[in-house]
């Protein structure tokens, strides 16, 4: 980035660390070899997966290493994850997921769903959040897997993955429980043998916590039925075809073994946050912060500006410096908006005007409040465009709003 | 996805957020004409007011001297409404005269627009449309007797076939043949049928059936109508009780036992679900954030629940 232009798109991808790209360097260069070759030369780039692969199993508290695959990011994860459950157990063809995960995990259901699985897509209340007791009531006999995210890109809503998991395995431990953890890894602590010990299965990615993109991973718990999606060589065991990415591996352990060390960086992101946040809904009216009653990420504020659409606003913000993003429809490929904030039920006036802003530990105060400081100039010279807004009582136009 | 916008649509936003002088953003008041496009739930929305000046014998002489748009919408739609208050100030039109503006002219004037926002243009000669036929009623002229043709108010009747941007059937052939749109994703991108739940793309009467009508309404007849089967054929329980009266046995040795224990402490218990010998259970009030919740629910009442009702009882805390 340049020096002046201000980062806070952090839940699209991150900055490589610097250390990460020292990391990396010697397997871009020197140490070139294929790890499944059988010379002494070899030895350095099998090595360094080997230890790479420890390195991201303790970060998990995974225990055994051989529980992790690499894989080429966290849709390859999540896809490897849902197809190889329901190709290792062919029976089963009732999924339950939720209504607002990711495409990666949203499409590839979907897709079973037109192969004849049944799938139920749990809904979530106004603030992000799911029922409890909307879970329960779908489970079946002949549930093959829930996947449920752990934390939600858009509006850093947490769910609640230790609970949904027990509650899965007391239910009836043949139901494979997969999390997409893609957001919250490097940013939440995961305990694979704690509060996660009934989680089978974690994608995650490392674009999102600093290591470059192109590289993901895929916790596959021991004994857990999953097919290879990837078929091929007998690399990872045989269940990932493919060479391996030798160099962004060793990034993504690096970029695992720092977010460690910054784990207490997370309280102050959350300051910047909730700093954002209070500037933000104090100068700006109709301002929703959304998912704001739930348990959310450190790092994400999702709030929607209404009578204004959010595609002017980012590009504003960008003649700005300052990046972000949004969950309008005039963002996204579709032309409806956010399936999160659809879901959410955000109200109809705010739906289309929702800006993101994901922070991260090289995040500035400064920089929080240059968003602070332009977000209302912004917000405020679309409203005077707008034929939903009162510009002279700063309110919303009675005579408009629910007539066109 | 970057911005692939021209300079011009660019400019043009730039200038009509910051207030520059020569934007015609605002409303007049007490306008000759007014017309609205689109609308919140949508994603964009534009009123479009104009002046006149009268001529004092012909009111179909009339000349717009003004416009002035409000627009709810992205970078796009707000410059192709700036575009289109240009146009027809520049022109010195009549407002039938001005009926002659197309999107295309409002493409042209932007240098282009990408593909997936021609729908942009599209609402601002809707608007305009909409706003000739308010003049045209405020000052007595019947267009129809002059032969004007406004397509776009046709939208109002008719069978919806897109649920989710209120597009009808009259109105989207009258669209298809006038844009000369061939595929689904032309109708979307020029006027936004179809682009939200899709649902209407395939169905019988949906997006391809009208496209096939209009052109080529040999095909349209020979579609299959697709089937949907669903096969719920769910195991039955082989137990002595019927699943009714086993949930309803919890239920009663709940009430009896158990929860005036519960409540004594300022709590209660809610059965959420039963499953086959699975009870799924939460408990509130005093006793949902007690540290011994999970340790009462799972000794406690399933203890209870396997002593009373059926020995292979789970009792699962939700």
């Amino acid at each position: 980035m340049g020096s002046d232009s201000i980062y806070a798109d952090n839940n699209a991808t991150t900055a490589v660390a610097p250390e990460v790209v020292e990391a990396i360097q010697p397997f871009l260069t020197a140490e070139y070899f294929n790890p499944s070759s059988m010379y002494e030369a070899s030895r350095s780039t099998s090595d360094a997966i080997k230890q790479s692969r420890r390195t991201v199993a303790s970060f998990l508290n995974a225990g055994s290493s051989a529980q992790i695959l690499f894989t080429s990011c966290a849709t390859e994860s999540n896809n490897t994850a849902i197809y190889g459950v329901a190709k290792a157990n062919p029976k089963r063809r009732h999924i339950i997921t939720t209504a607002v995960e990711h495409p990666a995990v949203l499409e590839v259901c979907k897709d079973l769903q037109r192969s004849g699985y049944e799938v139920d897509f749990l809904p979530v209340d106004s603030q992000g959040q799911l029922d409890m007791r909307d879970f329960v009531r779908v489970l079946r006999p002949d549930t093959l897997l829930v996947s449920v995210m752990h934390a939600n890109n858009e509006t850093g809503v947490v769910f609640p993955i230790a609970e949904l998991s027990r509650v899965t395995k007391s239910t009836d431990p043949s139901i494979v429980f997969h999390t997409d953890a893609t957001q919250s890894a490097g940013k939440l602590p995961i305990d694979l043998k704690g509060d996660f010990l009934h989680v089978d299965l974690l994608s995650f990615s490392g674009h999102k916590m600093h290591a470059p993109k192109g590289v993901g991973a895929l916790f596959i718990r021991r004994g857990t039925p999953c097919r290879p999606l990837m078929i091929g060589g007998h690399q990872e065991d045989g269940r990932r075809a493919g060479t391996e990415n030798v160099a962004f591996i060793v990034g993504l352990a690096r970029a695992c073994e720092l977010a460690e060390q910054h784990r207490p960086d997370e309280q102050r992101v959350q300051e910047l946050r909730d700093r954002l946040q209070e500037q933000l809904t104090s100068a700006i009216p109709y301002l929703e912060v959304n998912g704001i009653e739930a348990e959310r990420l450190p790092n994400t504020l999702n709030v929607a500006c209404h009578y204004i659409e959010g595609e002017g606003i980012l590009y504003q913000l960008s003649s700005e410096g300052i990046c972000a993003s949004s969950g309008s429809a005039c963002t996204s490929g579709s032309l409806e908006p956010s399936h999160v904030l659809t879901a959410m039920d955000v109200p109809f006036t705010a739906r289309h005007g929702s800006i993101r802003f994901s922070l991260s530990r090289y995040t500035t105060e400064a920089e929080v409040d240059r968003i602070a400081e332009v977000l209302p100039t912004v917000v405020s010279s679309l409203r005077k465009l707008s034929p939903y807004w009162d510009q002279a009582a700063q309110a919303p136009r009675a005579s408009t709003v629910g007539r066109i | 996805m970057a911005w692939e916008y021209s300079e011009k649509t660019k400019e043009l936003f730039m200038n009509a957020v910051q207030g520059k002088p020569g934007t015609h953003l605002g409303e007049i008041d007490d306008p000759d004409g007014l017309g609205e496009h689109g609308s919140i739930a949508c994603g964009d929305a534009l009123r479009f007011t104009f002046r006149v000046e009268k001529d004092a014998t012909d009111p179909t002489k009339d000349v717009i001297v003004e416009a002035r748009y409000l627009t709810f919408g992205c970078t796009s739609a707000i410059a192709s409404s700036e575009a289109l208050c240009s146009i027809i100030e520049a022109g010195k039109f009549t407002p039938i005269g001005a009926l002659k503006i197309q999107n295309e002219d409002i493409v042209n004037f932007l240098e282009g627009l990408p593909r997936q926002k021609i729908h942009c243009s599209v609402m601002g000669a809707e608007a305009l449309e909409a706003a000739v036929f308010n003049w045209a009623q405020k000052r007595q002229v019947d267009l129809e007797k002059l032969g004007v043709e406004l397509p776009a108010l046709d939208n109002q009747d008719g069978r919806v076939v897109c649920k989710c941007f209120t597009a009808t059937e009259p109105y989207l052939k009258a669209k298809i043949k006038e844009l000369e749109l061939k595929t689904i994703p032309e109708i979307t991108n020029a006027i936004k049928a179809g682009g939200a739940c899709m649902s209407c793309h395939h169905i019988p009467g949906g997006l391809q059936d009208l496209l096939n009508e209009v052109w080529d309404p040999q095909a349209a007849d020979q579609k299959e109508r697709p089937v949907q089967a669903i096969d719920q054929s769910k195991p039955a329980g082989a137990a002595a009780l019927s699943p009714y009266q086993f949930a309803k046995k919890v239920e009663q040795i709940i009430d009896e036992y158990i929860r005036p224990l519960l409540q004594r402490d300022g709590g209660d218990i809610e059965i959420v679900d039963i499953k086959d010998r699975l009870v799924y259970a939460q408990l509130k009030g005093a006793c949902a954030g007690c540290a011994g919740a999970a340790m009462t629910l799972s000794r406690g009442v399933e203890q209870q629940l396997k002593d009373l009702v059926d020995d292979q009882i789970k009792v699962i805390s939700v």
